[in-house]
């Protein structure tokens, strides 16, 4: 487990990995909610081109964005075929006994795949591969700033996030270490009914719990050594700022988003 | 000499193929002495814990083989608990495997696996604790009650308790005062004596080492650097210092007064040895 990786922060120098975490963040929500709103057969064609565009500019390898769809492609599939096989429409254009398929259909099919796609890749494109965990959750601290008027603790919130991150490949080595130790003594974890596995986790899983409240005590001793108290008054180490460049690329989600909504209510052919 | 466990060529790499590869032992042949406690040492990274989980099959060598009284413990890949039971492994921090009720059920995990009958265990569990120095009383409490030292104690116990023929112990006194040191080593020397076991440490520490090992192994970039009884290596205590390895303190203070003019045995590594040295070379000069 040593080459575990937290994400799938992609290093690399583009013109999104440069954008303000905050930016992304606002970017990935509008981007998603302009896939949704997409209708038109034009629409989605837009869709798919912008999608394209910013892989381009990402400058990730299509192949470890091909990996993000790995864990979707059950419910992708299901989707499509729900859609394919569901629809009803004018245009019939096969009859089997009872299964019918209208050319909507297959338009409905091929809009579902693209939607769900670019929602995915959307959002991990400007959420995981291009930003950082830490940088992600000071964005989100930030973009929460004004919750704190009423009173909701965004950046205890946002510590928490940062701590638990941090923890991730401190606790998947101390699981491997503990794992092998107990292996030593002779347990076994991959052999016997379902039953017996979970029995054989016993060993592991308390030792495991021992020590991430010894590491969650000793970071919280460090941190009060540390004068640490909470957000008030906290001031930040580097402060990033939203440059030319950021509000450009909102603005041409905008524009996106508008011209998608512009499709959808006056652009000809097929329409959801 | 007959060696209880052989490496012959043995290569790992962490992460294979990836940016993070990182190679941990390169080619490395080394036997260990049957019922010697040989003592392991190299810098953090050189490879003596990886070397380590090889020998009771943790990590399966990506080259070359394992042999444990000659056999390779490769050979039938389904039956490698087997070896589990003959090569005990305390890990580092053993402390932190510690996870029953009580400290003779920890103890009595590993025979357990083992399928040792009851009475079997009981036994055995009497026997390590009076090893290891863990009285009746302490026994039956909880082992998260214990103090460190006792701890560090009840899970070495839970690998001896196994009566391995090897054992193998990865830095057994990490972090324990050197009274703790002493008596988890003075216990490690008693099984090697009760059990007639092969017995290997891995340290850092060089006086544990010339005060306990017959035979030490230095380790460095993943290779074997040098190999030899004891007095042989800190004989070569200057190139000991040329890897950047400590040497025993009184090594060091042998090397000085040699480098001021005194002819003392520089072969001497421990107090006493340096003492008798000194006042050899005192009784000589008496007479000028």
């Amino acid at each position: 487990m040593k080459n575990i990786s937290i994400g799938q922060y992609y290093s690399a120098n583009s013109p999104i990995h440069r954008l303000d975490a905050r930016t992304k963040v606002l970017l990935a929500i509008l981007y998603i909610v302009v896939s949704v709103l997409c209708k038109n057969v034009f629409a989605f064609a837009l869709l798919l081109i912008s999608g394209i565009f910013t892989v381009l500019l990402s400058r990730i390898p299509l192949r470890i964005i091909l990996r993000s769809l790995k864990p979707i492609i059950i419910i992708m599939l299901f989707t499509v075929f729900i859609n394919l096989f569901m629809t009803s429409g004018d245009r019939l254009l096969f009859e089997w006994k009872f299964i019918k398929i209208y050319v909507e259909g297959i338009y409905n099919a091929v809009f579902m795949a693209v939607r769900i796609v670019i929602l995915i890749v959307g959002a991990s494109l400007f959420l995981t591969y291009t930003t950082t965990p830490i940088k992600l959750t000071d964005a989100i601290e930030r973009l929460l700033w004004p919750l704190k008027k009423i009173h909701v603790p965004v950046h205890e919130f946002a510590m928490m996030m940062t701590i638990a991150l941090r923890f991730i490949p401190t606790l998947s080595d101390e699981t491997d270490k503990i794992m092998s130790a107990q292996k030593a003594r002779g347990a076994g974890f991959d052999n016997g009914g379902l039953i017996k596995r979970a029995k054989a986790l016993i060993p592991v899983l308390i030792p495991l719990f021992v020590s991430s409240f010894r590491h969650a005590d000793e970071l919280a001793t460090a941190m009060e050594c540390r004068c640490y108290h909470g957000g008030n008054g906290r001031t930040k180490m580097t402060v990033t700022h939203m440059r030319f460049s950021d509000w450009f690329a909102m603005l041409l989600m905008v524009a996106l988003g508008t011209a998608i909504v512009f499709i959808n209510i006056y652009g000809k052919g097929y329409s959801m | 000499m007959e060696n209880k466990i052989q490496i012959e060529n043995v290569s790992f790499v962490y992460s294979p193929g990836t940016t993070y590869r990182t190679d941990a032992l390169d080619d490395v042949s080394i036997g260990f002495e049957k019922g010697k406690i040989t003592g392991l040492i190299g810098h953090t990274g050189s490879g003596k814990s990886t070397l380590v989980q090889m020998l009771n099959g943790l990590l399966k060598p990506a080259s070359g083989r394992v042999l444990i009284d000659g056999e390779d413990i490769w050979e039938k890949p389904k039956e490698i608990s087997k070896v589990r039971f003959r090569v005990g492994l305390v890990m580092q921090y053993p402390e932190y495997q510690l996870f029953e009720e009580t400290v003779r059920k920890d103890i009595a995990f590993g025979p357990k696996n083992m399928g040792m009958s009851d009475e079997q265990i009981a036994k055995s569990t009497e026997t390590v604790a009076k090893i290891v120095g863990l009285d009746e009383s302490v026994l039956d409490k909880s082992p998260f009650d214990l103090s460190g030292g006792q701890k560090r104690r009840a899970a070495i116990a839970g690998v001896m308790a196994m009566e391995p023929e090897v054992l193998v112990l990865d830095e057994p006194a990490a972090g324990l005062d050197p009274e703790g040191r002493n008596s988890i080593f003075a216990a490690i020397a008693d099984y090697q004596k009760q059990k007639n076991a092969t017995v290997i440490i891995v340290s850092h520490s060089m006086e544990d080492m010339a005060r306990w090992c017959d035979n030490v192994v230095v380790m460095s970039h993943s290779k074997v650097y040098m190999a030899g009884t004891t007095d042989e290596i800190f004989e070569r205590a200057s190139e000991l210092v040329s890897v950047g390895l400590d040497i025993p303190e009184i090594t060091r203070l042998m090397m000085l007064l040699k480098k001021r003019g005194l002819d003392v045995d520089l072969g001497a590594y421990t107090v006493d040895a340096a003492i008798a040295s000194v006042k050899k070379l005192f009784d000589e000069n008496k007479d000028r």
